[in-house]
This record gives structure tokens, sequence and C-alpha cells, in this order.
């Protein structure tokens, strides 16, 4: 009898792996989408990818939260043609400190900060350290010019995103369901 | 909690902004940046530039007091479809090949020329 029934710890390592496979294949889906829309400037993105990042930091330990980043850093990488390129670099750095900053803001915070306040928090931190690292790695001095619209457009359409996810959290089953299952 | 993340990111921007878009002087130039070095050309005088990078050349071109960038090696262009630029502060550039163009040098008064009462 109890050989047949799994411990409850892998039932919820099961959760945790299909609410990060079904997020997933969300990044891949959303890194198309966001694909297609023209960029008028290179760096400036909707980050609309980034939407099953924002939506698994109240799901997700941190271990499995990591795994679905570098899942919509390839996803991301794989649709942009950019995989095999140093580019990919500056996905990965932006994504990898995002995705921590924002998962250790839910947890140190809780409710004192919703999910306008990550996805800004994430939106921003990733695009500081492309800068960053864009400056390291190519262009020195000449970030300070790209800097200004570069942050700002982080600030708005991680504000934009935040909203969108509020909304869908508050709204869908599938969240509240996936809620119960990994904090019951 | 929001409202502070908000306002700090709004500072790092205004901060960047300033550091950015600070007095400038000197005649109005556009500044070229590759791989293997800067080339700064006068943007009163027609010309074709070719950069290298790692993926090949792009190619530069000033023309009529604005530079653009009109053939580029990277698989997106996004350096080409953002078109020209002729005022300091602007920058167009190929992340892939590693090219940065910029129009540095004085600002021009807010773009008024004249006013009467």
């Amino acid at each position: 009898m109890a050989a047949s029934m799994p411990p409850r710890t892998d039932a919820r390592q099961k959760t945790y792996a299909d609410i990060t496979a079904l997020l997933g294949a969300f990044c891949f889906f959303l890194s198309a989408l966001e694909y297609m829309v023209p960029k008028p400037l290179p760096f400036m993105r909707l980050g609309i990818a980034n939407l099953p990042i924002l939506l698994a930091a109240d799901l997700l330990p941190l271990t499995w939260y990591l795994a679905l980043a570098l899942v919509k850093v390839f996803g991301m990488s794989v649709i942009s043609g950019s995989l095999f390129s140093y580019v990919a670099l500056f996905s990965l750095a932006g994504t990898l400190t995002a995705a921590l900053a924002m998962w250790l803001a839910r947890r140190i915070f809780g409710r004192l900060i919703s999910a306008v306040g990550v996805s800004i928090l994430g939106a921003v931190l990733s695009n500081a350290v492309q800068m960053g690292i864009a400056s390291l790695v190519v262009f020195g001095d000449a970030v300070r010019l790209i800097a200004p619209p570069f942050l700002a457009a982080g600030l708005a359409t991680g504000a934009l995103l935040g909203v969108f996810a509020e909304l869908f959290a508050g709204r869908s089953t599938w969240y509240a369901r996936a809620m119960d299952e990994t904090h019951g | 909690m929001d409202i502070f993340v908000a306002l700090a990111a709004a500072g790092v921007i205004a901060f960047a902004a300033v550091s950015a878009y600070g007095p400038e002087s000197g005649p109005v130039t556009a500044v070229l940046k590759g791989r293997d070095g800067e080339w700064v050309y006068p943007l009163s005088t027609d010309r074709e530039v070719r950069v290298a990078g790692p993926l090949g050349d792009t190619v530069v071109e000033i023309r009529g007091k604005a530079v653009r960038i009109v053939a580029s090696p990277c698989p997106n262009k996004t350096c080409i479809a953002a078109g020209a630029i002729d005022r300091p502060g602007q920058w167009l550039a190929c992340l892939p090949n590693q090219v940065f163009v910029s129009v540095e040098g004085r600002r021009s008064d807010g773009g008024i020329d004249a006013s009467a009462y």
C-alpha cells in the first residue's frame, strides 16, 4: 500500500515539473510573438516572453524557477537566431539576474510588492545588466547614450506586463489551481 | 513597495539621461565605433564608410547632414531599419556586428530658429 502511494514530496516535484514545462512552452510561444513585433531600435523588446517567469515567482522554488528562466533564454535565442552567437550572453545574463531578483523580491516582501513592482524590478535590472555587458564587451563609453531610452522602455514595458500579470493571476482558474497545488 | 521600485527605476533613468545628454561642445560629428577602433567624421561632408566587424562590413552613409546604416551583414537588420540620425545624442547600433554609430557635438537650441512677439 505504502509503495503504491508516492511520497508527498515526489508529487510536489511532479507538480513543479508540470508547471515549469507548461510555462516554458509559453515562453517559446511568446518569444515567437515577440520576434514578429518590429523593433524600433536594437535592444528594445516588449518583454512579453517574461510573463511566464513573472507568474512563476509565486509558484516555483528557486531551482525550478531558474530552470524556467534558462528555458526562456534558450527559446528566445533559438527563435531570434542568436543561440550560438555572443548575443545570447546578453539574454542569459539579463534574464538570470532579473529572475533571481524577482524571486527574491517576492520571497522577502511577500504581499507588500505586487506583480507590477516585481515586473519593473526585473525589467529595469535586466536592461541595466545588458547595458553593463554591452559596455564591457562591445560599445564601451557609448553605452551612456543607449542607457536612458533603454532603461525607460524597461520601466514602461515592465509596468504594463506587471499589470497584465496581476489581472491574469486574479482571474485565471489555472493559476488558482497551481497556487493550491504548490502551496497546499 | 511597488511605488518604491518604480521611483528607484525612474531615478536611475534620470541619472542616466543627465549623464548622457549633458552639455557638449564642438562641431556636430558622426562617431563610428567598430571592432578595430573609432572614427570621427564631420556631418557636413557626404561620404560612405565601411566599418569592419566580426560578421563583415557594415556600410555607413553620411549624406545631407545625417547618418544611416545602409548595409549590414547581421541577421535581423534592426540597425538599417532604425533609419537616419542627425541630432547629437542619437545613435544606431548593430549588436551582432559590434558597430556603434552616434552623432555627437553641440546641441542645437531646441530646434527653434526664431520667435516673435
